[in-house]
């Protein structure tokens, strides 16, 4: 039994965080939602040349070859900052789903992705709408029990704003052009993987953005002052800090079990992403509350940054299934004939 | 103990019912169910002509005695008003702040001068009023206030410094009521007086505040050399502080009836949703919604046994009303992540370009306003704990 990340990927998760840190600023982001497509080409090689869009591309296509266990701390990293970039979604969803469909369109596609020269996005009807569909080379869509890839001169778009500015969600229209890649059962077993491979993801992302709210109360709350003394020092306010302590820090061991889960692929692995995206959503829904609560009337401000990464936590929260949904996995999986739950059953 | 409405007391709900529903049309169609908080900066010209236009009927200040404009109504009838007010859908109104804060206060504090200057604008719905008490360095520690008001003996009038932050309706607003330093040497609550200070004049200057929300309904006040008559400060000075405790007492009165029928409004809106789109179907949204209706109701009960306790004189009003602040803005945050569970994953999608909210999601964020905005929750469990329990008081600092 080992919880502990390794050596290096510990290292690479501190060279990536230095990174993130320095260059997606809040000035940054807040530049990005004023621009037409929200997204820098410039970043974007950027994170290439880190080796990051091939993080999870097999070596044999020009990536580094590592799993979502060897990807999650990164991704937590990413929701620190609360990256626009699709790197999460490409990392952790599209880089898999090709690597899961392989054959031709893979080998075409990998190589390109790593190299940052290309973006893949995947949408599933789990999630109505498709995430930087404007910017993608490639688009691999459900349809039903099919899964299509498509090009951007095969589809149709149409914006749909999202309550973070940073997100780019869009209806996609097919023309028929498009002819099914996958289908069928094998299909169904590629759709379920990237759904739970984006729900990672997006939990990732919650443990990230809570921390990052965290890091921000933390800090305003000591430099604030009101009857005299900052008032992180009073009672009130600390324990709201305190809470979301509690909760964000049960929150990490079921996002990296989820990973391993993963990277492994075990058998429970959708009930441990299950269980890791609510407790991570939750963790940063109480963060994003608390956190707008001791910032007093300033945390409800468009100026002050908290909302950033609030409105980040709200969205991922509702993305990749809901509460609802990921809870009734729970459910089924305890409730279903023969479920071994006790001794033996922790992994 | 009597919880039913009189005979007479039907009679005037088929009035006020009667009178919204011809009135409520034409010009004034498009208000409905507009202007209330977090959507505050909708059509606030034409909320003014509708002010008018309830001034005309007699349905401003219903509460107010007769000798100054109002209509003295029973707190039942005032239950009434505020219930067919929000059943009608009527707008948010933009006279409240004179009609719920300033007038009151006057009334109770203010000279016979003062009276006859303010109470009847207020009354026509023609002069709108902002509350000038937050400030950068005193949010939660009200008395921590730095604006300064010196008494210019050559002009006959107070010079107002400083800036007040958070404040509603300001940019529409034709007066301010504020509290400022009149003894520069003093500390906390003391040495503060209460000012009625016009806002059209060189002066004073507002900015908006852009929210969560991508809107401004709140802003902020810099008053530089701004002057206010020798006549309008309300007490002596010194007096502030007094004046604007009393002040509260008002805030927490009958208007919490309104808010609570626009709270049923929502709720109903969550219920209709939940049918709609068959999250009703999920026993734990049924009974979240359940409880949020039970607790509604709690407020409403609770409210009139408040206000029974205050018409009746039985002393009760002070300590209930310490506790209401704390529940609804509690209330209302939790209907807001109900809203959004209801909603499901399309809570995440804006109904329009450039990030223009649903109703309900503009409610689930102006909410996170709520439990802050008038006191925090922290606020009030301390005051609960310490006025309501008479619990030692906290250790505050030296300020």
């Amino acid at each position: 039994m080992d919880f502990t990340f390794t050596e290096d990927q510990l290292l690479f998760q501190e060279s990536v965080r230095d990174f993130l840190r320095n260059e997606v600023t809040p000035e940054r982001i807040r530049a990005s939602w004023e621009s037409d497509s929200g997204r820098e080409d410039a970043l974007w090689a950027q994170l290439a040349e880190l080796g990051l869009t091939g993080m999870t591309v097999p070596e044999s296509s020009g990536g580094l070859g590592m799993s979502a266990l060897d990807f999650v701390l990164l991704a937590q990293e990413c929701g620190y900052v609360a990256l626009p970039e699709p790197l999460v979604h490409t990392a952790l969803v599209a880089v898999p789903a090709l690597c899961d469909i392989g054959g031709e369109l893979a080998e075409q596609w990998l190589p390109r992705v790593a190299a940052g020269e290309a973006k893949v996005v995947v949408g599933l009807e789990q999630n109505m709408l498709v995430e930087d569909a404007h910017v993608a080379d490639l688009l691999l869509l459900q349809r039903g029990a099919a899964l299509l890839a498509a090009t951007p001169d095969q589809v149709s778009l149409r914006h749909n704003e999202s309550v973070d500015p940073s997100r780019k969600l869009y209806a996609v229209d097919i023309d028929a052009a498009a002819a099914p890649v996958v289908e069928g059962e094998q299909a169904q077993r590629i759709v379920a993987r990237a759904l739970d491979h984006g729900a990672l993801g997006s939990a990732a992302q919650a443990l990230g953005l809570a921390q990052r709210m965290v890091d921000m109360s933390v800090q305003y709350t000591a430099e604030r002052q009101q009857f005299g003394v900052p008032i992180g020092s009073f009672q009130a306010v600390k324990h709201h800090m305190a809470n979301i302590a509690v909760r964000l820090e049960y929150a990490r061991a079921p996002v990296h079990r989820a990973a391993y889960a993963i990277a492994h692929e075990r058998a429970n692995a959708a009930l441990a992403v299950s269980h890791a995206k609510l407790a991570a959503c939750e963790a940063a829904n109480l963060a994003a509350k608390n956190c707008i609560q001791v910032h007093g009337a300033m945390g409800y401000t468009w100026e002050v940054d908290l909302h950033i990464f609030m409105k980040k936590a709200w969205a991922l929260a509702n993305t990749w299934g809901d509460a609802g949904y990921h809870k009734a996995r729970v459910g089924e999986r305890i409730f279903a004939d023969g479920a071994v739950l006790g001794a033996g059953a922790t992994f | 103990m009597k919880v039913s409405f009189s005979e007479e007391d039907e009679h005037f709900r088929t009035e006020i019912a009667g009178w919204l529903q011809d009135n409520l049309r034409g010009e004034f169609e498009k208000l409905r169910y507009r202007g209330g908080p977090g959507d505050e900066h909708m059509y606030p010209q034409e909320r003014q002509a509708w002010e008018q236009r309830l001034a005309e009927g007699g349905w401003t200040c219903v509460g107010w005695p007769q000798e100054y404009g109002g209509r003295a109504c029973s707190i039942e009838q005032q239950v009434i008003f505020f219930e067919e007010y929000a059943r009608a859908g009527a707008p948010g109104r933009v006279g409240h702040i004179g009609e719920g804060l300033a007038g009151p206060t006057i009334i109770a504090f203010g000279s016979d001068e003062q009276k006859a200057k303010y109470l009847p604008g207020i009354v026509a719905g023609t002069q709108l009023w902002c509350q000038g008490y937050s400030e950068p360095g005193a949010g939660s520690d009200l008395a921590n206030v730095k604006t300064r008001a010196r008494f210019d003996e050559a002009r006959g009038k107070w010079i107002i410094s400083g800036q007040k932050v958070w404040t509603s309706l300001a940019h529409e607003s034709d007066y301010c009521f504020l509290i400022a330093r009149t003894d520069p040497d003093s500390v906390a609550h003391k040495g503060l007086g209460f000012f009625l200070v016009a806002m059209d004049q060189p002066g004073v200057e507002v900015r908006p505040i852009v929210q969560i929300t991508g809107t401004s309904e709140f802003n902020e006040v810099f008053f530089d050399e701004a002057e206010c008559d020798a006549a309008d400060i309300v007490g002596a000075p010194g007096d502030g502080w007094k004046v604007a405790m009393g002040l509260l007492g008002f805030e927490r009165g009958v208007s919490t009836l309104g808010q609570q029928m626009q709270f049923q409004n929502e709720l109903d809106q969550v219920v209709a949703l939940a049918r709609e789109n068959g999250a009703a179907a999920d026993p734990v949204i049924r009974q979240r919604i359940a409880k949020a209706h039970a607790e509604l109701k709690i407020m409403r009960y609770n409210a009139m046994r408040m206000l029974s306790g205050q018409s009746g004189g039985d002393g009760s009003l002070q300590k209930e009303a310490l506790i209401y602040k704390l529940y609804w803005a509690s209330w209302h945050r939790s209907l807001g992540e109900l809203a959004m569970d209801v909603m499901g994953p399309e809570c995440e999608i804006l109904p329009a370009a450039p990030y223009e909210l649903s109703r309900l999601q503009a409610m689930y964020l102006f909410v996170r306003a709520d439990t802050i905005y008038g006191g925090t929750n922290q606020i009030q469990r301390n005051i609960i704990a310490e006025r309501g329990l008479g619990m030692p008081k906290e250790p505050r600092g030296n300020a």
